[in-house]
């Protein structure tokens, strides 16, 4: 019965990615700069991220803590330049700037 | 005084006298102590008829009556008005229901006669108890509330609002315009459906009477006919919809792209911050709180940045609003049936495999191709399609019922595809067409002939997909062939279910096996709930047609005026009352009773007069008995019990 399933998430990406490439729809990039020697390691980035993108470093900082890192997998999961995390951040350690995108 | 009953048997024609022996029923029926009078007629509900009863009741001074006939909900209101005229109280009024309860039923003359006057026996112990009423009046809250913005609930709210009336217009979605908005031509005149639609709708939102109310809900009624209240949960739109002055720079900043699901059924993509269509009432944008970045925690705000007007505020929150209404018309549509139930057709597998809504996106316009028939799959234009019919429709393991709309909708699909694609080749495979309406045969033959569209009788068994085509395998029944056809695209005719659940469970009426809404009459009285005041309009209440939800709509709209043009509303004085020096205060009843209409005070249950609506549910289950309902006492019940169940000695004449 595994034919009839429901389909699964994969393909509504899928679907999605041939959607914006036929409309012609930019999706619009940013870039996540982080002021490592900031971070305090709270994680408030990392678990509100809305695109998923922030990860916790293997490396540490200055002052030993595991830093966010980026990790994209396009054409998703990629920074939308929303800065929200900007927003969040206590310390002040992490901002997103637009990309402008090459044609 | 002692109660001097009048008996009047009915033979409705052969429908009573074929199986009842009427002189017998009349010999045996005198004899009870408290009748008077009994007389037989032909047809007791025509003008003699009535006027031997008026006659009757006077000459010999009648304190009540037994009409023994048909149902009461044929004709007691006739002879209420007949008593009337004559003097006497319309509650001293029953009905013996010896057709539809034993004429229609039986066959056996001895059993059946016997039968009938246990019915009328029992009656008449009843009528005895029954104490002369006065009809309950009230006020008329004059304002009709319409549930669903579609096009049946669109031309109910103009019908009522421009006979004076002020009009609540609650429609769940963004836009009003419902499914019709959604088509592309209309048939079997071929009309752009937008083109009729839009101005509808741009009609209502300008009715200085209609009040429109988009992502809003009925959530809750009570109250009843003249004076329902009702609640309605308002959903956040986040944008103000006089503010808004759709110059889209919204829609250009937001990140969030998202498949269109909803109106354009997955063809094409929209962002966080949408307009449905163009063409949308209220003209405004929305936000979709699902996928937006910046609703409620204010994450993302490019869209509020940009917007000149000041028009979005992504801190908006539901509203419950609440309104007294004096009638209530649903209108609540359809959806196609879902379409992960029929895997055969490889829908959601195959991308070229597409419903017939999808279709209608794909011919329209102003759709996700502009109007040209791309498929899905790569955006080439179908130079083979087939048509499948029926698709859930009249299958016993789906949908029992008939659609009624797709035979014609997927001839005018065929149609339209031929004069896009003329150089396309169209089948459909059918299991009878039905095109029963005004023009629509010579729509179909017009098709066959014009377009030389090819109608195969015979369901498809399976879709194949081999390589970039699909492969049908079917049977032709009229040649008996086993057939093969690789086609580039096909389309489902899927059969439509009512969203009728949820307001069903709101307004407390009743569905179908279906789920469609049960009207009170299938041919007499179609548009009316067996609640006073709620009427049922469109395919909530059947499949059918524009053409036949509006004019049903336009029903509907009359039904309700005729409510809201009274002054008073009367309403049955057959109510609930406590006694209530015998009251617990269990509060048994209060939880009970379906329409609110009990509360307990400090000296026990009171019920709300206006609210009952005289179930008996609460006096049933009462368990001192401090509960009774008018001309329902318990002493009158046990009567027809015995009338209906003892062994009576006069019975025994019978032969």
């Amino acid at each position: 019965m595994q034919m009839f399933r429901k389909p699964p998430e994969q393909r509504e990406l899928e679907l999605k990615l041939k959607l914006v490439q036929r409309e012609g729809v930019r999706i619009r990039r940013g870039k996540v700069i982080v002021i490592k020697d900031r971070c305090k390691e709270c994680g408030f980035c990392i678990e509100n991220c809305p695109s998923g993108v922030l990860v916790r470093s293997e490396d540490i900082n200055a002052k030993g803590y595991h830093y966010p890192e980026v990790v994209e997998e396009p054409p998703f999961k990629v920074c939308i330049n929303c800065s929200f995390c900007s927003l969040i951040c206590p310390e002040f350690a992490i901002f997103s700037i637009p990309v402008e995108e090459e044609d | 005084m002692a109660e001097r009953v009048g008996v009047f048997v009915c033979h409705c024609g052969r429908n009573i006298a074929g199986t009842v022996d009427i002189d017998s029923v009349v010999e045996v029926v005198g004899k009870h102590p408290n009748v008077v009078h009994v007389e037989d007629y032909k047809y007791m509900c025509s003008s003699p008829g009535q006027e031997l009863i008026r006659r009757a009741i006077k000459e010999k001074k009648l304190t009540s009556i037994v009409v023994a006939a048909c149902s009461p909900s044929l004709h007691l209101e006739t002879f209420r008005s007949v008593a009337s005229d004559a003097g006497l109280n319309i509650y001293k009024v029953e009905m013996a229901n010896i057709r539809e309860k034993n004429s229609w039923v039986h066959e056996d003359i001895k059993a059946a006669t016997e039968k009938a006057i246990r019915i009328i026996w029992s009656t008449i112990n009843k009528v005895v108890g029954n104490k002369p009423l006065e009809k309950v009046r009230g006020k008329v809250t004059k304002r009709c509330l319409v549930i669903g913005g579609g096009i049946a609930g669109i031309q109910a709210a103009l019908d009522v609002a421009n006979n004076g009336y002020e009009v609540i217009l609650v429609e769940k979605s963004p836009t009003i315009g419902g499914r019709m908005a959604q088509l592309s031509e209309t048939f079997p005149t071929l009309d752009c459906a937008q083109c009729i639609l839009t101005p509808r709708m741009a009609e209502a939102a300008r009715h200085p009477k209609i009040k429109i109310y988009t992502l809003s809900e009925v959530v809750e009624v009570s109250g009843s006919v003249g004076n329902f209240k009702v609640k309605i949960r308002k959903k956040p739109r986040y944008v103000d919809i006089d503010a808004c002055n759709l110059c889209g720079e919204c829609e250009k900043v937001c990140p969030q792209v998202v498949i269109d699901k909803e109106f354009n059924r997955g063809l094409t993509i929209r962002k966080a911050i949408y307009i449905p269509f163009p063409q949308a009432v209220p003209s405004s944008y929305v936000i979709d709180e699902e996928n937006c970045l910046g609703v409620k925690t204010a994450r993302c705000s490019e869209c509020v940045d940009v917007c000149e007007q000041d028009a979005i505020n992504l801190f908006e929150e539901e509203e419950i609003l609440e309104f007294d209404v004096g009638a209530i018309i649903v209108a609540t549509g359809y959806d196609l049936y879902p379409k992960e139930k029929i895997p055969e057709y490889g829908y959601g597998r195959y991308e070229d495999v597409i419903d017939s809504l999808q279709f209608e996106r794909l011919l329209s316009s102003t759709g996700p191709t502009g109007g040209v028939i791309r498929r899905p799959s790569d955006g080439k234009i179908p130079k083979k399609i087939a048509f499948i019919q029926c698709v859930g429709s009249r299958d016993l393991q789906h949908l029992p019922y008939c659609s009624r709309i797709c035979c014609m909708y997927t001839a005018k699909h065929a149609f339209l595809y031929k004069h896009l694609v003329p150089d396309g080749e169209a089948y459909v495979f059918y299991m009878d067409i039905r095109a029963g309406g005004k023009r629509y045969e010579e729509f179909i033959m017009r098709v066959q002939e014009e377009a030389q569209v090819r109608y195969i009788r015979g369901r498809v068994s399976k879709i194949v997909q081999v390589g970039d085509k699909l492969v049908l395998y079917a049977t032709d029944t009229i040649t008996g062939e086993q057939m093969k056809l690789a086609v580039d695209m096909v389309v489902l005719a899927m059969g439509i279910v009512p969203k009728t659940r949820e307001i069903a469970e709101v307004l407390r009426i009743p569905i179908d096996e279906n789920g469609f809404l049960q009207e009170v009459h299938p041919k007499l009285r179609p548009v009316e709930s067996p609640i006073k005041g709620i009427f049922l309009v469109g395919v909530a209440q059947g499949p059918k047609d524009i053409q036949d939800s509006v004019s049903q709509a336009s029903a509907a709209a009359a039904k309700a005026i005729e409510i809201l043009s009274k002054a008073e509303i009367e309403k049955e004085p057959i109510v609930a009352s406590v006694n209530k020096d015998l009251c617990t205060r269990c509060e048994i009843c209060v939880n009970l009773c379906p329409y609110s209409a009990i509360t307990m005070t400090p000296e026990g249950a009171e019920v709300v007069g206006v609210a009952c609506e005289g179930c008996g549910v609460c006096a049933a289950a009462c368990p001192v008995g401090a509960i009774t309902l008018a001309n329902y006492t318990p002493h009158q019940i046990i009567g027809m019990i015995e009338g209906a169940l003892s062994e009576l000695r006069p019975l025994r004449a019978v032969r």
